[in-house]
């Protein structure tokens, strides 16, 4: 990758492959005789549900749901595409790219387990403890990251990246980030 | 009608909310103000019948047009059905709120009696239209209109005719009372006084994602002299109660946050069960680049 925007590479498509097949496993053991509704998080856990959904192997349904994205203008969040399924008694796995502030995925989980499910749970690509503001229960994550900005995999900066296979930090001329991933064992 | 010159009608589709609108106006004497009166009430005054798309224009929009009722309510009485009068009217004391709700079922057949559809067709109608209600509501003016704490009273038609409703909305009337705490829960909260931009913009993402917050609420006492008078205290920008969570919002650069840093480590030695969280300026970029609101920094 050569554009100037992206920094250090942080997790390889093998590195993706192989957590993504272990929180597989996980989740089937979990979820044995359930039949969870998977609900992916537009846009970005499109890739994330893609690879998750294709290595487990018990039986799910799997819906999407899409927020609105905050804009000054725009008092409240909206469901701009809610899921097809109905919720009520059932098992619900929310699927998103990375986990943050914990505005977001609280927001979900407060509007799902309004649907009466029987559990809601969730599941995430990205897990960013190190920026959350609010509380919010991970139940799975592939990976943890210090307070860096990544892309790929999903994950975009002003809508580019999203479609890398490998996930990069975007270059940050401080050096912080550099130093946090060198923290991690990542980086040149 | 006791002290109440209005009435705001917000209802349900197919909840009985426009017979009742029409039954009360005829029995106070009130005028009706539906959509065809509303359209030419604004057009009266030149403004605009429906809220504008573009955010600052809406904005001024809901205000002219709050006080345009204000002011009509001071010299007349009026039913306002639908049209936000709610959100519009929500600090008029003259006004009365109601919600005029029905079950699901009872909707649908009425449609599907009104308007000769099967049950399909009518429970898509219904959902297409409360769809498109709600989303009005919650676009144009931050509404989560079926909030019952906005309203003073709430009526479900699945157990009243339409006359038996009226004669409960005017009980009701009689009846209601300004609640010695607390308002009926306002769609905004009066307006703060914020000490920093930062701390507005964050209310507006904490509204934005349904959070309840209170803008410094509490002082924290960090250091008394010899005769028990406090000389140095701590008060957060934010407290979260769902989360029982204090946020203290600073946007110095890291090396000057060592006065604030020195506070909260006192608060935390002081008051050990309290959360307190500290967005510092590098997680408000973060914040800022997340919510794409970095246009208004540059």
């Amino acid at each position: 990758m050569t554009d100037p925007r992206l920094g250090v590479r942080v997790f390889t498509r093998e590195d993706i492959r192989k957590r993504v097949s272990e929180v597989a496993r996980q989740i089937e053991r979990d979820y044995t005789e359930k039949r969870p509704v998977i609900v992916a998080i537009l846009r970005g856990a499109v890739y994330f549900a893609v690879d998750l959904t294709r290595a487990l192997s018990i039986p799910f349904d799997l819906d999407f749901m899409a927020l609105s994205p905050f804009r000054p203008g725009l008092r409240r969040a909206e469901i701009e595409k809610d899921v097809d399924t109905d919720l009520q008694g059932r098992h619900v796995l929310i699927l998103e790219d990375i986990v943050d502030t914990g505005l977001t995925l609280n927001f979900l989980v407060r509007n799902l387990e309004r649907r009466l499910p029987k559990s809601v749970r969730v599941c995430t690509f990205l897990n960013c403890p190190a920026r959350r503001i609010v509380d919010v229960e991970v139940h799975y994550f592939c990976f943890e990251i210090p307070d860096i900005y990544v892309v790929g995999y999903g994950l975009d900066f002003r809508g580019d990246f999203r479609n890398l296979e490998e996930v990069y930090s975007l270059y940050d001329p401080s050096g912080r980030s550099t130093q946090l991933l060198k923290e991690m064992g990542k980086g040149r | 009608m006791g002290n109440f010159s209005v009435i705001t009608i917000s209802r349900e589709i197919e909840s009985l909310g426009d017979e009742v609108a029409s039954r009360l106006a005829k029995v106070l004497g009130y005028e009706l103000i539906d959509r065809s009166r509303w359209m030419e009430l604004l057009r009266e005054f030149s403004l605009p019948s429906e809220p504008p798309e573009e955010d600052r224009e809406r904005e001024k929009w809901i205000e002219s047009v709050g006080n345009l009722l204000a002011q009509l309510a001071e010299k007349r009485a009026f039913v306002l059905l639908g049209r936000g009068g709610q959100r519009l009217l929500a600090q008029c004391p003259r006004a009365f709120h109601l919600l005029v709700v029905a079950p699901v079922p009872l909707r649908v057949h009425r449609i599907m009696k009104r308007y000769r559809q099967d049950e399909v067709t009518a429970s898509r109608i219904l959902a297409e239209q409360d769809r498109h209600r709600e989303r009005f509501l919650l676009r144009y003016f931050g509404v989560d209109w079926r909030n019952p704490l906005h309203y003073h009273f709430v009526l479900n038609t699945a157990f009243y005719d339409v006359e038996e409703s009226c004669q409960l909305v005017l009980e009701a009337m009689r009846r209601t009372r300004v609640p010695s705490v607390g308002h009926q829960e306002s769609f905004f909260p009066e307006s703060v006084a914020f000490s920093h931009p930062s701390e507005e913009e964050f209310a507006k993402i904490l509204d934005f994602y349904g959070i309840r917050w209170l803008y410094e609420p509490r002082v924290f006492p960090l250091e008394w002299d010899s005769e028990g008078n406090v000389i140095e205290a701590f008060t957060p920008d934010f407290y979260l109660p769902d989360f029982d969570l204090f946020v203290e919002i600073t946007t110095q650069k890291q090396k000057l946050t060592w006065r604030k840093n020195r506070k909260i480590r006192k608060l935390k030695e002081l008051y050990p069960e309290v959360k307190v969280k500290v967005i510092y300026a590098r997680d408000y970029a973060h914040i800022l680049r997340k919510f794409n609101l970095e246009r208004n920094h540059d």
